[in-house]
């Protein structure tokens, strides 16, 4: 029982930190190569690409924005850029053509390079062709920026807040509500008990009057 | 528009679960306060043991018209001011 317990523990713990990590927005420092669009027909996969623009209609397959991009150690990352919309994860982006000609702007070759911030929340997996969702771009000064992620902070700091929050809602619903309606049902058991002890005494009497002996 | 509709939906019912709750959690942190309160207060002799419930009660009609309660509406407001802000800073910033 024992690790039928820490197994599940652990489970609902990797779930939790792989929800936040796809979620939560990330920085990555790249070289923006190219940027091109691709007609995208989610399958299997579609739980990990949006819904369709807002307005637009829902349709089995639409043209999906790329942008392709360098990490600064030479391997690639390609992003794709669509509206999370009034979707989930709420980031409420809705500009994303603006950003796909902001990301076009940025772009640089090999030798001059402009290296960029892509703000981009989602997982590249090759098994299942999916690609992290661009969220902004914006120049930085050189490959080795690091940018302190605050957006996350605020975030992680209010679900730890709103975790604590539940707590102290539960003790308290537990302390004056169900304790109490408890305690009501022990006592009603210790009546219905005692009456129970009374009933078999009286019975126990009568046979014992009835048969003429008694037993300890 | 379908969207948006379901996002209106869907954290309307969200807000309002959330909103009832914290409701029943003040007024029950408010009502154990009192308690505590008509304690003291018999214990120091400044009220009678008779008037305990009649001081509650009187404590949460107080409860009902106070800025404390109305504060709990701010569960509908701060996300509706949250999503204007996040929509302006994704989007037009």
């Amino acid at each position: 029982m024992v690790y039928v317990k820490w197994t599940f523990l652990t489970l609902l713990a990797l779930l939790v930190f792989a929800f936040f990590h796809y979620t939560l927005p990330q920085h990555d420092i790249v070289r923006i190569a190219d940027t091109y669009e691709k007609r995208i027909d989610p399958g299997g996969n579609a739980l990990f690409w949006a819904d369709p623009p807002v307005g637009a209609a829902q349709t089995a397959n639409r043209d999906v924005f790329f942008i392709q991009a360098i990490r600064p150690n030479g391997r690639p990352i390609v992003y794709r850029n669509e509206d999370t919309g009034w979707g989930w994860p709420p980031y409420f982006k809705l500009d994303t053509s603006n950003l796909q000609a902001e990301a076009t702007d940025l772009k640089s070759p090999k030798d001059n390079p402009q290296w960029v911030s892509v703000t981009h929340y989602g997982w590249r997996n090759e098994f299942l062709s999916i690609y992290p969702n661009a969220v902004g771009v914006r120049p930085v000064q050189g490959p080795d920026v690091s940018i302190f992620p605050w957006v996350n902070t605020i975030i992680l700091t209010l679900v730890a807040l709103a975790v604590l929050f539940l707590w102290r809602v539960w003790a308290q619903f537990r302390e004056r509500t169900i304790d109490p309606l408890l305690e009501d049902v022990g006592e009603t058991w210790d009546e219905v008990d005692e009456r129970a002890d009374a009933a078999r005494d009286r019975a126990r009497g009568w046979w014992r009057r009835l048969t003429g002996r008694g037993r300890k | 528009m379908v969207a948006l509709i379901r996002l209106a939906v869907v954290g309307l019912v969200v807000l309002t679960v959330i909103y009832v709750m914290v409701s029943i959690y003040s007024r029950s942190v408010r009502r154990e306060r009192l308690e505590d309160w008509a304690d003291e207060r018999i214990a120091d002799g400044r009220l009678a043991e008779g008037d305990r419930d009649a001081f509650i009660e009187e404590g949460m009609r107080d409860y009902e018209h106070s800025l404390r309660k109305k504060l709990i509406l701010g569960v509908y407001v701060v996300p509706i001011i949250a999503v204007i802000i996040l929509v302006y800073v994704t989007n037009f910033m």
